[in-house]
């Protein structure tokens, strides 16, 4: 009796689940339908040639990149032994500590006071974030004018000032300071203009209610603006890292890693490596260094830095 | 709203669709009515800019014009250094162009790479005539006793010196320093009697690190600079080698040097403004620098170390190559514009535009070159010190593919003997790098 009555329970749960499990299947492949299209752009362009070049680093190549000799482990013990690839290592961590906080109080101070409602901030809002329109190729010819050893802006006004001349991007303890200074000046744009944007989505009930408690300008500056600025703060702060990490261009146009490889980021030894010693073999093990890299960055950045974001 | 951005997405989308199907058919009647008038279609890559671009259309337009069979079209590609690498990665498919134009250190690279057809194939089929054309040249794109690309623009560096600097030193315009020491001692002349100009500046380039090499009679590389054999080691870890960095680093004690790093623009700038009075460069910037200088510029032989007889240059420059793989209508017609680019007449025409010496000597009796010599006699300095070079392992060059790793080394040890760096140690680490570079190559050439 009491097996008989069990059995269609059973029976229907069984069913059921069976239903149940039908019933997500079809959800999951609807929800894989519409992630196919990015996942399919996904698999083309980022993880296949993740892959390969993952694959790439454990062996030797030709010049046309085609894999001649396993060598397992060998092109990571050579670069990470190699006194050139620990040096662009440093300056690459240098480089990204001299622009990124660079940029981001320059571009913080310039969206503050470009914040102010006053007649004609239109146009300075624009003169400030027009270094957005130069593409780096551009900026970086002007810069190199302005660096020239001998007829260029900077060195003039110090012979005028009788100090002696600099070799901006010639004397190694300059050069990369330097470079990190154009830097600076061509990622303001990007940088100001969402900061601006921030700024101007704060409320501002919130600086109405301070002017009547009689907050100063300081005041208002750090217990309102930054807290309420943080989260475009911390995505600028994120991708400025990720953008210092793999600077190529002005590198390439203003000193070719230059003096005694001292401004050689990752980025251009990894394209010397692979397009002028067609060793595509170290060239994809550096790769995969400076992915891990800005892997652990980001993941750090996320872990202690969101804690302090307030999201409104 | 969302309705609209979709038509407008939509909108957009068919603008772009319609722009690329329009594209296509444009470029299909294109090659149609190139089929129509029965015209080859020679692709042509090079990596001449500024002046020599502009000659080197014009050399191209008037061969289109002199004839109806082949259509060249030359197509600017990046400087040499970016050129290669994309042959490479195309080489061998039908988006390879016919012929390209590589410089000489490219040469064992683009023989290794398998995609390339020798040009002596061609040579033998009509026994054409090789002799005519410079000796030195001959002798280095003579590989094995065969051609495998075709010489076209072939330089020297020299050394350009302001005239009027010297007058003003006391020195003798017309007689430059021909060793190291005097350059040396000009400088502190230079210096001396103008405290805004320094003497002399030598650019960190691998390519003047080897001719200052070679005018000594030294080799880079064993096995006879890769001559008789692949290389296995460097051979310029001596006095030979050395000298080159000393003679900098007593410079630049002196403050005699000019740094100008590697960049040559800044270095040539520096020239014509007047802060340095001597430097080191490619024949080829004869036209530029001769044309915009606004004092005298005079042009002079490669400087030797006093204790070394002079040997001569190895030549540099750029030769081209033809694509395997290709309709054999296709490489003839690039066969034929690569004859006619030999001609006495083009070859004077290059000579005289660039600085570029002709690579057959039959040009330097045509009438353009003797009226360019009255007027400006520096462009005879590269063709003499080409013609009193003496035939040498040392002088006919180095050949191996890893030479650009090479020259990026030396490069990094100049610099840092520039910046006060210590000779022997700069020296002795770039011996290191360079071996060990050596042998990464030969290691993933899988022999």
């Amino acid at each position: 009796m009491n097996t008989e009555s069990a059995m269609p329970f059973e029976y229907n749960q069984v069913h059921f689940e069976e239903l149940k499990k039908q019933q997500r299947k079809k959800v999951f492949l609807k929800g894989l339908l519409f992630l196919l299209p990015s996942l399919l752009l996904f698999s083309i362009f980022i993880f296949y040639p993740m892959i390969r070049t993952v694959y790439l680093s454990f062996f030797l190549t030709n010049q046309a990149g085609i894999t001649t000799v396993f060598v397992g482990m060998q092109n990571y013990i050579d670069i990470f032994t190699s006194p050139i690839f620990m040096k662009s290592l440093t300056s690459t961590f240098l480089f990204v500590l001299f622009t990124v906080p660079g940029t981001i109080i320059v571009s913080l101070f310039l969206a503050v006071i470009a914040n102010e409602k006053i007649k004609g901030i239109g146009f300075f809002r624009m003169i400030f974030s027009s270094t957005m329109g130069v593409s780096v190729a551009a900026a970086s010819v002007f810069w190199l004018f302005l660096f020239h050893p001998s007829i260029g802006f900077f060195n003039k006004i110090l012979v005028t000032f009788g100090f002696d001349k600099i070799g901006w991007l010639t004397n190694p303890e300059w050069a990369l300071a330097s470079v990190s200074l154009s830097t600076i000046w061509m990622n303001i744009g990007f940088t100001f203009l969402i900061i601006l944007g921030g700024l101007q989505s704060i409320d501002s009930h919130l600086y109405e209610s301070a002017n009547i408690d009689g907050a100063g300008f300081f005041y208002k500056l750090r217990r309102i603006t930054i807290p309420m600025l943080s989260p475009t703060l911390f995505f600028v702060v994120t991708v400025s890292i990720i953008n210092s990490f793999q600077t190529f261009g002005q590198i390439d146009m203003l000193t070719k890693g230059g003096p005694s490889n001292e401004t050689n980021l990752i980025v251009y030894s990894i394209y010397r490596e692979a397009f002028v010693n067609y060793q595509y073999g170290t060239a994809s093990a550096q790769a995969v260094i400076l992915f891990i890299i800005i892997l652990i960055m980001t993941v750090i950045q996320f872990k202690l830095g969101e804690r302090k974001v307030h999201y409104q | 709203m969302i309705k609209k951005f979709f038509a407008l997405l939509m909108a957009s989308l068919l603008v772009i669709l319609a722009g690329c199907g329009s594209n296509q058919t444009s470029s299909t009647e294109k090659g149609s009515t190139s089929e129509k008038d029965d015209k080859q279609v020679v692709t042509f890559w090079h990596s001449m800019s500024g002046v020599p671009q502009e000659t080197l259309n014009s050399i191209v337009e008037e061969y289109n014009n002199s004839q109806d069979k082949v259509q060249v079209n030359a197509e600017f590609q990046g400087t040499y250094e970016e050129s290669l690498p994309k042959f490479h990665s195309v080489g061998g498919t039908k988006d390879a162009p016919t012929m390209i134009q590589v410089q000489e250190i490219g040469s064992m690279s683009m023989i290794n790479s398998g995609n390339i057809e020798a040009i002596q194939k061609f040579i033998d089929a009509e026994n054409y005539d090789m002799s005519g054309l410079e000796e030195n040249i001959v002798n280095y794109y003579k590989v094995d006793d065969k051609f495998y690309s075709m010489p076209f623009n072939s330089s020297t560096p020299v050394m350009y010196y302001n005239k009027d600097a010297f007058k003003k030193a006391g020195l003798d315009p017309e007689k430059a320093p021909e060793t190291f020491e005097e350059v040396e001692e000009a400088g502190k002349k230079i210096v001396k009697s103008n405290d805004q100009m320094k003497g002399f500046a030598l650019q960190a380039y691998g390519w003047l690190f080897e001719e200052l090499l070679a005018n000594q009679g030294g080799l880079l590389l064993n096995n006879d600079n890769g001559r008789t054999d692949t290389p296995t080691a460097v051979e310029f870890d001596n006095e030979k080698g050395k000298s080159i960095f000393e003679w900098a680093k007593r410079m630049t004690d002196a403050g005699t040097f000019a740094n100008y790093g590697t960049n040559s623009d800044n270095m040539l700038s520096g020239f014509l403004a007047g802060d340095v009075a001597m430097f080191l460069q490619s024949s080829a910037s004869s036209r530029d620098v001769i044309d915009n200088a606004p004092f005298e510029v005079g042009v002079a032989f490669l400087p030797h170390p006093e204790a070394e007889e002079r040997q001569g240059v190895a030549i540099g420059g750029a030769s081209l190559w033809m694509s395997s793989g290709k309709e054999e209508a296709e490489q003839n017609a690039a066969w034929e514009f690569m004859k006619y680019l030999q001609t006495p007449a083009v070859q004077a025409k290059w000579h005289v535009g660039t600085g570029y010496f002709a690579i057959n000597p039959a040009a330097y009796d045509e009438q353009v070159v003797k009226d360019a010599y009255k007027e400006m006699p520096q462009l005879q300095v590269s063709v003499q010190q080409l013609q009193a070079t003496k035939p040498s392992f040392a002088t006919q060059g180095a050949l191996m593919d890893m030479i650009p790793a090479e020259r990026k080394i030396i490069e990094t040890a100049l610099e840092t003997v520039y910046n006060r760096g210590d000779v022997d140690e700069a020296f002795n680490s770039a011996v290191e790098q360079v071996n060990a570079a050596i042998e990464q190559s030969n290691a993933a050439r899988g022999k």
